[in-house]
């Protein structure tokens, strides 16, 4: 019975090529309007917000460096899919409705802020104290000296990291999909239910963010190459 | 006197490093800082930009500018203090991601706004002063410790300062190319410049200070001319310094 059943699976074609084709491009369209634009815009937030709570955390201020402190713990110790479900499903009992797509670019944009502020902080902090004096000492104000000199040299420490951080986000909006976001992994479930070629659909679209990755990964190295040309061999 | 420092105080929590400092400089003087490992030196200089932010006495200009450190200064204030002296650091501190000439741009374009042509031509004149003519597009890390050094020279120089600050700006370098920064240095002395050296090289404040202070514990224990004070110290103290550094071993 068992082999029989077998048998009788593994006799389909392992690729249905008419579906590979007519699954492809539905994917990677929503790969173009919901995987794509929902990274940009959730990493270009959260930088944003990871800058200033970066600065906020290194401030004088203790109320500043408290809030931040709070903000990254909690962003850090609570699952990614709760806070998104909290953000779409839990604010309209308050009523706070948000569309799927700005409630995932809330969602991630926090994320990146809270996980990206660690990086830069840590970058800051890994310059030497005498750039900060050498700044002053040619007389530029707290501000100068970081936007002139800590920060590119900052920017420098942190661009692998903040890199890693990018890719991760790539793959993570495809949590988007459990709040109905129309992006690349939700159509391949669309189609999945349809058809029920789960594991091809699936694997594709596994493929897809493989490839997106992939050449991230290639852009990554050619940055921190140019970077490279003012430090120390 | 272009600076008058009056009962200068300062601590690092119970550390009391400097116990009340009094301190002229004459305009278009060389003062050179001698004294022990830890006496005080490198925290005086810096307290004379406040980069070290001293808990008590005064700095004045001329009679222009008076800062009082008894209670905390305005930033007004101390940027005002920073911009009226450059700075020459032990270990160079250039901006590593800027070439030789954007370091020494730094300072009159951010700082002082200048046009950015006008100060590409006095950069380019003070890298030729200081004898990097060819080397004015490398990176730090390009340059060795003596080119680094003069080129964080030329950075202190460009804001035009009323004084410059020089903390042992030879001690990091191979012996065989102090010479290129000293011969840098005793330029600017013949041009004019008022200068406070902390320096361990004896032979080289005997021959362009005009003036030489022994600290030792936080205080000035002697001041005088190089003469005075290399050749007839008076105090037990300074002999007894002078004769460690003259006879080692
Ligand atoms: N930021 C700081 N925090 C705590 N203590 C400090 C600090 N800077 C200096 N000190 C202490 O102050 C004293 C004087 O230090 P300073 O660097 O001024 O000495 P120095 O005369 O320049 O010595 P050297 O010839 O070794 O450079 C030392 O005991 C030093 O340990
Ligand atoms: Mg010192």
């Amino acid at each position: 019975m068992f082999l029989n059943n077998f048998i009788l699976a593994a006799s389909d074609p392992v690729v249905d090529w008419d579906l590979f084709q007519s699954s492809l491009w539905p994917m990677i369209q929503g790969g173009i309007q919901g995987t794509i634009p929902l990274t940009l815009i959730s990493f270009t937030f959260g930088l944003l917000i990871a800058l200033l709570t970066a600065l906020a955390r290194l401030s004088n201020s203790k109320i500043l460096a408290g809030l931040a402190r709070v903000y990254v713990s909690a962003i850090r110790g609570t699952p990614l899919l709760v806070q998104l479900f909290i953000i779409f499903y839990g604010l309209p009992n308050i009523g706070v409705v948000i569309d799927p797509f700005p409630s995932a670019c809330i969602a991630f944009s926090l994320n990146v802020g809270a996980y990206a502020s660690e990086i830069i902080r840590a970058s800051i902090l890994s310059v030497p104290k005498g750039q900060w004096e050498a700044g002053y000492a040619i007389g530029m104000t707290h501000r100068q000296a970081l936007l002139r000199i800590i920060l590119p040299q900052a920017t420098r420490v942190s661009i692998p990291p903040l890199s890693n951080t990018f890719i991760s986000l790539v793959k993570d909006t495809s949590l988007a999909s459990l709040i109905l976001v129309t992006e690349l992994f939700r159509k391949s479930q669309e189609i999945a239910a349809r058809t029920y070629e789960f594991l091809q659909l699936y694997i594709t679209a596994a493929l897809l963010y493989w490839i997106v990755c992939f050449i991230l990964s290639l852009i990554q190295g050619r940055i921190e190459k140019r970077l490279d040309r003012y430090v120390a061999k | 006197m272009l600076v008058s420092v009056k009962g200068l105080h300062k601590s690092f929590g119970d550390l009391d490093v400097l116990k009340g400092i009094d301190l002229s400089i004459e305009k278009g003087s060389v003062v050179a800082i001698i004294g022990p490992s830890g006496s005080g030196k490198t925290t005086m200089l810096r307290c004379l930009n406040a980069l070290e932010m001293p808990n008590k006495g005064t700095i004045q200009f001329q009679d222009e500018f008076n800062i009082n450190f008894d209670a905390a200064p305005s930033k007004r204030d101390i940027l005002t203090l920073r911009r009226k002296s450059g700075m020459v650091f032990q270990s160079y501190n250039l901006f590593p991601h800027k070439t030789a000439l954007e370091n020494v741009m730094e300072g009159p374009v951010i700082v002082q706004r200048k046009a950015k042509e006008k100060t590409k031509a006095l950069a380019e004149s003070l890298l030729k002063k200081v004898g990097l003519a060819e080397k004015m597009d490398l990176y730090p890390h390009q340059l060795s410790g003596g080119q680094q050094q003069r080129v964080g020279i030329a950075r202190a120089l460009a804001i035009e300062p009323e004084l410059m600050l020089f903390d042992e700006p030879t001690s990091a370098l191979d012996p065989e190319i102090v010479g290129e920064v000293l011969r840098v240095i005793r330029d600017l002395a013949k041009e004019g410049w008022t200068m406070a050296i902390v320096t361990h090289e004896l032979k080289f404040a005997e021959e362009v200070a005009d003036h030489v202070i022994f600290i030792d514990g936080g205080h000035i224990v002697e001041q005088g001319t190089p003469e005075e004070i290399l050749k007839n110290p008076k105090e037990a103290r300074t002999k007894q310094f002078l004769d460690r550094i003259l006879n080692p071993s």
